[in-house]
């Protein structure tokens, strides 16, 4: 029996959620700019290790001068001595001699165990599915302009289409000591943490999405935290030791298309040991072997406010909005090659869940997340990833969904990642919907960490339930 | 009689050279794609030195060659035997336009105060080169393998520089000339 209305619709958000989200893989573009192994700013990955993070912080900048680590040949498109007759010659900067593009391939098979457990179950029963072992084909462009201009740019291919996700210039060094000011002008990801959205080892996002209208009034567009949104960005690092950012998002829209989100965040950590956050004046690991350890500690918190607009489930053509405030933050402690990153966010909406009376109405969200890792070799990575998601409507009864991801991350090659994980999904009651049914739980930390439990044909919204929903093997290439 | 006194006046340069000493070694930079564009030199040389006339092509949209040592008073010929206009500028020291000229044309320019100057054509904002010119003539341009030699050197004792496009640097140092003998400094430039 194919699935058909709701569940069939939520299967859809599923796979949409499992492409929309897919992050950033490492980027062949960079080694080939640098002529440097991948190894250099990762583990497996797309988990950047210190250095790696402090090369994404720098706007994707060395730390340094960066030309003297560039080996790509270089096309001068006017000269550093072209400054000096600014404004009669143009700014002067630099193009590669060959185009800095690189591809890469994303897909996840999944084995499902247990026969009635959602996948499975909204997916004819079937136990074994490589239909989506190859979800997603990617492009990646960067390059320097100059020393301190940057661009990187992500164009992903689906079966839905072409995706510009992501597209972003960096100033970086504006003003003040260096790192101190830079602008980032494009899409991106919001910076509401120390590292790397796709700072994780089992989910391709390090803070998981708790999508509410798309659970409730079936956005097709959700506002999430993580999703990569137009706009700009004003960050930077000081002292080596405290970052920012704040800045301004159009983020999502789900009706039509032309609204402002007026979205808009700060973000905000310190990093205790181990190496600076824009690795100036490294030292060096303390075992050469193992350049990803290190002892540190790095708080950070966030806020971000956004408006979202959706079709309103009451009213045929007419747009509902819902204003949501988010504050968060995390911690990750780092001993060697053991890492634990902590997180918790908590959400207000003025209307986005069903109330009582079946209207919109008022709620929270809150999400939990956590990871242990520890770097084995560095081919080698096993992990536990835990995420507890909870919906409180306002005047309704709250429910939470809690994922535990156990796995191991590996390369293959050093470009070919394989990440085999467990999911085990304990529903603590279902959303429901206006007219009281129950809702599937949507969101979670992208490709293999979604939040994917349906009501069975009996569950009620406080039906308690266990799943062990698949095991999945992630697999992904770059070149 | 004429003869007699160009043989004289050839005798007496040989003397000259024979009187001089050399300075020689080797450039390592840090990173080493850098190293190219570095001249070894001599800070402070008394004495007047005769002007000298050198030549600068341009080839292959690139100058020819990318460092050019000359000295306070010389002039450089710049010249094109590209099969596309070019023109030379420099905003550094005394800021210069030499217009743009065709294939086998030729323009030159004078050098009054030391510096380094760097060559621009507006035509071309790829194209770019140094002309570093010294108090006095004693200096080199090193080779691809960082190899320098300054030959002719009368003897005394000098401060020993280096000058280094990507602004690697080292410290000066002393080195002292003795007729007809060569001095062996190596130098390590670096951020």
């Amino acid at each position: 029996m194919q699935p058909s209305g709701p569940a069939a619709s939520r299967l859809v958000l599923a796979v949409l959620a499992l492409a929309a989200a897919a992050p950033a893989r490492a980027v062949p573009a960079f080694a080939r700019k640098y002529g440097t192994s991948c190894l250099t700013c990762h583990t497996v990955f797309p988990k950047l290790t210190p250095f790696g993070e402090a090369f994404r912080r720098n706007g994707f900048r060395f730390p340094g001068v960066d030309s003297d680590y560039v080996k790509q040949e270089q096309v001068a498109l006017g000269q550093e001595a072209n400054k000096k007759t600014f404004p009669n010659s143009v700014w002067p900067a630099t193009l590669p001699s060959s185009v800095p593009l690189a591809v890469g391939v994303l897909g996840a098979g999944n084995l499902s165990p247990d026969k009635t457990a959602s996948v499975p179950r909204d997916n004819n029963g079937t136990r074994f599915s490589l239909d989506d072992f190859v979800t997603e084909g990617q492009i990646f462009l960067a390059a320097s302009l100059s020393d301190t201009v940057t661009v990187f740019g992500e164009v992903s291919i689906a079966d839905g289409g072409a995706d510009v996700e992501h597209a972003s210039v960096h100033f970086n060094d504006l003003v003040g000591p260096r790192h101190l000011v830079n602008l980032s002008v494009g899409k991106a990801s919001a910076t509401l943490s120390s590292f790397g959205p796709h700072s994780s080892y089992a989910g391709g996002l390090a803070i998981p999405d708790v999508p509410v209208t798309a659970i409730y009034v079936d956005s097709g567009d959700p506002f999430a935290l993580s999703g990569n949104a137009k706009g700009l960005e004003v960050n930077g690092v000081y002292q080596g030791r405290f970052h920012y950012a704040v800045g301004l998002a159009n983020s999502n829209n789900g009706f039509g298309g032309t609204f402002n989100s007026e979205n808009w965040y700060a973000a905000a950590g310190y990093k205790v040991g181990g190496m600076r956050l824009d690795g100036e004046g490294e030292a060096g690991p303390k075992d050469p072997m193992r350049p990803w350890a290190e002892e540190a500690l790095t708080f950070h918190g966030f806020v971000y406010h956004s408006n979202e607009h959706f079709a309103d489930p009451a009213a045929v053509g007419v747009a509902a909005n819902d204003v949501s405030f988010t504050i968060g933050g995390g911690l990750r402690a780092q001993y060697r090659s053991a890492e634990l990153d902590l997180g918790y966010y908590r959400q207000s909406h003025n209307r986005a869940f069903f109330d009582p009376a079946g209207a919109l109405g008022k709620g929270t969200d809150g999400a939990f997340f956590g990871e242990l890792s520890y770097v084995v070799y560095p081919w080698m990575v096993p992990f536990l990833r835990v995420q507890r998601i909870t919906l409180h409507p306002s005047g309704g009864t709250s429910v939470s969904d809690l994922h535990l991801m156990p796995g191991v991350a590996l390369l293959v090659r050093p470009n070919v990642r394989l990440v085999v994980a467990g999911n085990v999904e304990t529903a603590n009651g279902f959303p429901q919907d206006g007219a009281g049914a129950p809702l599937g739980w949507q969101g979670g930390s992208g490709d293999t960490g979604a939040l994917v439990m349906t009501p069975g044909p009996t569950s009620t919204p406080s039906t308690k339930t266990q799943e062990f929903e698949s095991l999945l093997f992630v697999f992904a290439w770059a070149i | 009689m004429r003869r007699a006194l160009l043989v004289a006046l050839a005798l007496a340069a040989s003397a000259a050279r024979a009187d001089g000493g050399t300075i020689s070694g080797k450039v390592d930079a840090t990173p080493p794609k850098y190293l190219a564009d570095t001249v070894v030199y001599l800070k402070s040389v008394p004495g007047t030195h005769p002007p000298r006339t050198h030549e600068m092509d341009q080839r292959g949209l690139k100058f020819v060659p990318a460092v050019l040592v000359v000295a306070q008073g010389d002039t450089v010929k710049f010249l094109n035997h590209d099969n596309v206009a070019h023109n030379v500028y420099s905003p550094d020291g005394e800021a210069y336009n030499l217009g743009s000229f065709k294939q086998n044309e030729a323009a030159s320019y004078t050098f009054k105060k030391a510096g380094v100057y760097t060559q621009l054509c507006s035509i071309h904002p790829e194209m770019l080169a140094y002309i570093f010119v010294g108090q006095n003539p004693y200096a080199a341009a090193v080779d691809a393998k960082g190899h320098y030699v300054i030959k002719d050197v009368p003897p005394g004792t000098y401060q020993l520089a280096v000058w280094n496009a990507a602004k690697l640097k080292a410290p000066d140092k002393g080195v002292t000339v003795a007729a007809g003998k060569t001095v062996q400094e190596n130098i390590a430039i670096k951020r």
